[in-house]
């Protein structure tokens, strides 16, 4: 059975982390947008998307993510995407947005220890 | 082993209604995996065929007020390939512009390019019908 879609913001790392488990896809992904905004609206401009724990995105996540992404990038900032399922590393790489976003395989990359 | 009433063959069809709602797409992609395994598509083109599947009931919905309409998707064993076809019916134009919506259907059009072999979609007077075919053991990238 599908793992049930949860998020979980650590808004006291520095960069916050925003965790994302289960299927994001056009059912879930508002609530993930509603998410980056409040985190964007308390003054963050740089975040960490991690997404080990998705097993399903679609063209409304990576929308919801396009959207975070210029949202930080205006402020100054950047979404760093964590990702290492290749199934959902290749849906970033055939909409070409591995060249858009800075994607990293583990938390430690995204430079958190 | 597979119990060959389990396999399905060239010509079996197979169709799906349910009322036109986002979170009602999961169920066109649970039926997808299920049928996909049936036809003989392996592991890989078959998260591919699911994929895209709900990709195409996205782009049926796109630009649809579709609260009081109805999703019709239809796949069908075709030799080598499975081919869905699905529609939205008795939606009207939608005067809501969803937040990237534009981007997602782009997006939307990229993930179908990448995954099946033939795509396409069609709408006139509030019907609105999408189609993909996807060949089995094929290189759709």
């Amino acid at each position: 059975m599908d793992q049930e879609f949860r998020i979980e913001e650590q808004v006291d790392a520095v960069p916050p982390v925003i965790a994302v488990s289960g299927e994001i896809d056009v059912a879930t992904a508002p609530q993930l947008r509603e998410c980056l905004h409040r985190v964007i609206a308390q003054g963050e401009s740089t975040i960490v998307l991690d997404l080990l724990e998705v097993t399903f995105l679609d063209s409304t996540a990576l929308g919801v993510l396009v959207g975070g992404l210029k949202r930080c990038r205006e402020l100054g900032g950047d979404l760093h995407i964590v990702v290492a399922d290749p199934r959902i590393v290749k849906i970033f790489e055939i909409t070409g947005l591995t060249n858009v976003f800075t994607i990293v395989d583990s938390l430690q990359a995204a430079g958190r220890s | 082993m597979t119990d060959p009433s389990d396999v399905l063959v060239t010509g079996d069809r197979i169709e799906l209604r349910f009322p036109a709602r986002g979170d009602l797409i999961v169920l066109a992609r649970l039926v997808t995996s299920a049928i996909s395994a049936r036809a003989g598509f392996d592991i890989e083109e078959l998260e591919d065929l699911r994929l895209a599947v709900g990709e195409l009931c996205l782009l049926t919905l796109q630009g649809s007020d579709a609260r009081y309409g109805d999703l019709c998707l239809e796949l069908t064993v075709l030799g080598d390939a499975i081919g869905v076809v699905c529609t939205l019916e008795r939606a009207a134009p939608s005067d809501v512009v969803a937040p990237e919506g534009a981007e997602i259907a782009q997006l939307s059009e990229q993930i179908l390019d990448a995954l099946v072999d033939e795509h396409g979609r069609e709408s006139q007077d509030g019907f609105v019908r999408a189609w993909l075919r996807k060949r089995r053991g094929g290189n759709a990238e």
